[in-house]
């Protein structure tokens, strides 16, 4: 166990409130508590359709095979389980930490989000699984349901250190046949590359939901330098030697404008998209996602 | 009490302070590493500024210290403070009737001395000795501060002048009292020895010299003693003056005047030297020149009252002294109430405005150099053991 649990006791307080819920039906086989485009036997009628060699007579409609001499078969909706897919960037740019904390990095907060994405699957009976992408590649853990499973997870998560780049195209493959489709998948990355944009971006256009939370820093909102600063990307190394208070406003114009289009390009592909900053608190985006004001807007 | 520096030029050792500064001077682009993932959004163009800093201020200010302490201990400062305070001092001068000065004199918490060497004290006995009083003056005049009034009280007459008015700094106040200085010295008449060398043709002026001789005995202005011998008698001491009257004097006499001797002679070929004696007309009567170490005065013809009707003037008899005796002395004495000093501004008191001993201050100085050394030492090794 971590020193530090991944989930602080009030975070975990407020995940009560929260409940795991895609916008299109689960895909999923068994049964859960998300509506699903799988039809069968359910409470709630779906629709009528014919008779196919096979089916169980008792399914079969017989009031309505009185009034119009055809076999109906009544099908109803079945409730299924949802799979939700936690996609962490762990690149070396997600090492970065305010200055003021500087032990909260965003992979910190990255895992911590994790963590209570898995706990709210967990609890609603869902699967769920753990992609963390590095330098050594995609790592999966495959997608199941379970306590067991959350704490494989967990171990998982605390061993993922930050390093390296994200890995390249070819290594992603076996994502593909992981994720199935109307997957939930979060991506929590910073989303400064391009690749991880695009990850996201396909995953929508492939019927998988995409959830996306971009881990941004308090330095990167308010920009607090002073004087001459040499910044060093962690990512890559390169580095800009500037005088910080001058480039301040041109900074801030630059990067709400990268945020504003990246929400744009997002929302045009149908993707929920979050923008957590590291001083505050790590559900907030989950809230954004699952919570009573997103549940009354849906 | 005031700074002064003897070698002005040594603060152009300043100029070294510019080597700590320069020492110190870090001019360098100061940057602070920050790990941050967003820098693409940074705009490059704006360069770190270069700002100059200095390194350990404190341990600079320290050196820069040291160094102008050095600066100053080559200028050689002194301080001087004035011993004798601003106040202001009344001088009596021997002589004078005090109870009058009191009466005289109304200036409040004045400091009463006597006008003698040393300022004695008007308590200490009235000092006898006659002295310079001109300079006493100037004395007590250089040796007051500019701002104190002084009061100088005489008596009507006043001796141990040097024929010069006093030229004085200060306004003096001037008090003439009644009273009388003892003063040996300019009552003193001249004692003069005179030797008279003559050729028979000139013994009828031989007369006329032991009038005028008697006239200023009369007077009391000298005193003659006459030697009068014929040529062939042998010269006097180089102490006795010598009228050589009759014929070109010899170069024994030459020889005589050159070790130191004073000569008047009538009979002479050449009229060199400068005019000593004219007469009413301004037809020049006698003339000196140096020879030797002595001095040679000719008469432009002979000492006869055909050929030279001075000799017969009420007047001649001063003439002669003034001749036998040279430069006449200045005048030592005077009316005091002639001899209101003179206020003069342009006179510099100040080199010795005050006769207190300027200190210097190169021990003070050392001192406090020794000590900013062992501070720098300690400041220095201190901070690089923490750095």
């Amino acid at each position: 166990m971590p020193a530090v649990p991944l989930i602080p006791a009030d975070v975990r307080a407020r995940l009560k409130n929260l409940r795991l819920r895609a916008r299109h039906g689960a895909g999923g086989d068994g049964l859960g508590q998300h509506q699903s485009r799988s039809r069968g036997a359910g409470l709630e009628f779906a629709q009528y359709r014919a008779y196919e060699p096979g089916d169980e007579p008792r399914r079969i409609d017989w009031k309505l095979y009185a009034r119009s001499d055809r076999f109906f078969v009544r099908e109803s909706e079945r409730d299924s389980p949802l799979t939700l897919w936690l996609v962490i960037d762990a690149s070396a740019s997600m090492v970065q930490a305010d200055a003021a904390r500087r032990d909260w990095r965003k992979l910190d907060a990255a895992k911590t989000l994790a963590a209570c994405a898995i706990e709210l699957a967990l609890r609603q009976g869902d699967r769920f699984g753990l992609v963390t992408l590095g330098a050594s590649g995609p790592k999966l853990v495959a997608a199941d349901a379970g306590a067991r499973h959350r704490d494989r997870c967990m171990l998982e998560l605390d061993r993922i250190d930050a390093a390296g780049e994200w890995p390249p195209e070819i290594a992603l493959r076996p994502l593909w046949e992981r994720v199935r489709a109307s997957a939930l998948v979060l991506v929590l990355s910073d989303f400064f590359d391009d690749a991880p944009v695009d990850l996201a971006l396909r995953f929508a256009a492939a019927r998988r939901e995409v959830l996306t939370v971009q881990m941004l820093g308090a330095d990167e909102r308010d920009f607090p330098f002073a004087g001459g600063h040499r910044f060093v990307d962690p990512e890559g190394g390169a580095e800009r030697r500037v005088e910080a208070g001058a480039v301040r406003d041109d900074f801030l114009a630059r990067f709400a404008s990268a945020r504003a289009n990246l929400a744009r390009r997002f929302a045009a592909a149908g993707i929920r998209h979050a923008e957590y900053f590291l001083d505050t608190p790590p559900d907030r985006p989950l809230a954004q996602f699952f919570g009573a004001a997103e549940r009354s807007a849906a | 009490m005031s700074l002064a520096l003897l070698a002005p030029f040594g603060l152009a050792a300043l100029a070294a302070l510019a080597i700590p500064i320069a020492i110190h001077l870090v001019r360098r682009i100061e940057l602070q590493t920050t790990e941050f993932a967003a820098l693409r959004w940074i705009a490059e163009r704006i360069r770190p500024r270069r700002r100059l800093r200095f390194e350990r201020p404190w341990l600079l200010l320290l050196r820069l210290a040291l160094l102008a302490l050095v600066a100053l201990l080559l200028a050689k400062p002194i301080i001087d403070e004035p011993a004798i305070a601003a106040h202001s001092r009344v001088l009596v001068a021997p002589g004078a009737d005090l109870s009058a000065a009191r009466a005289a004199v109304s200036i409040a918490g004045a400091e009463w001395r006597w006008l003698a060497p040393g300022f004695p004290s008007i308590e200490s006995p009235v000092p006898s000795a006659s002295a310079p009083i001109a300079s006493l003056m100037r004395e007590a005049d250089a040796d007051l501060p500019r701002d104190a009034k002084l009061a100088i009280v005489v008596p009507g007459q006043l001796a141990g002048l040097d024929g010069e008015r006093p030229l004085l700094a200060h306004e003096i106040e001037w008090h003439v009292v009644p009273g009388r200085m003892s003063d040996e010295a300019g009552a003193t008449s001249a004692k003069l020895a005179l030797a008279v060398r003559y050729v028979p043709a000139s013994a009828p002026a031989l007369k006329y010299l032991g009038a005028a001789a008697a006239a200023l005995e009369a007077d009391g202005s000298a005193h003659f003693a006459l030697d009068v011998a014929t040529q062939d008698a042998a010269l006097p001491d180089a102490n006795t003056a010598l009228l050589w009257l009759g014929s070109e004097p010899s170069p024994a006499v030459r020889t005589w005047i050159e070790s130191g001797g004073t000569a008047i002679a009538d009979h002479a070929s050449r009229a060199t030297g400068a005019p000593v004696w004219r007469d009413a007309e301004g037809h020049v009567l006698a003339r000196v020149e140096p020879l030797g170490r002595g001095r040679l005065v000719t008469l432009e013809s002979a000492l006869l009252p055909q050929t030279m009707p001075a000799l017969l003037d009420a007047e001649f008899p001063r003439y002669l002294l003034a001749l036998v005796q040279g430069e006449p002395p200045a005048p030592t004495r005077a009316p005091a109430s002639a001899l209101t000093p003179a206020h003069e501004h342009s006179v510099s008191t100040t080199p010795t405005a005050s006769r207190a001993m300027p200190k210097p201050l190169d021990m003070w100085l050392i001192f406090a150099i020794a000590t900013l050394i062992l501070v720098e030492r300690i400041v220095a090794t201190r901070s690089e053991a923490r750095a």
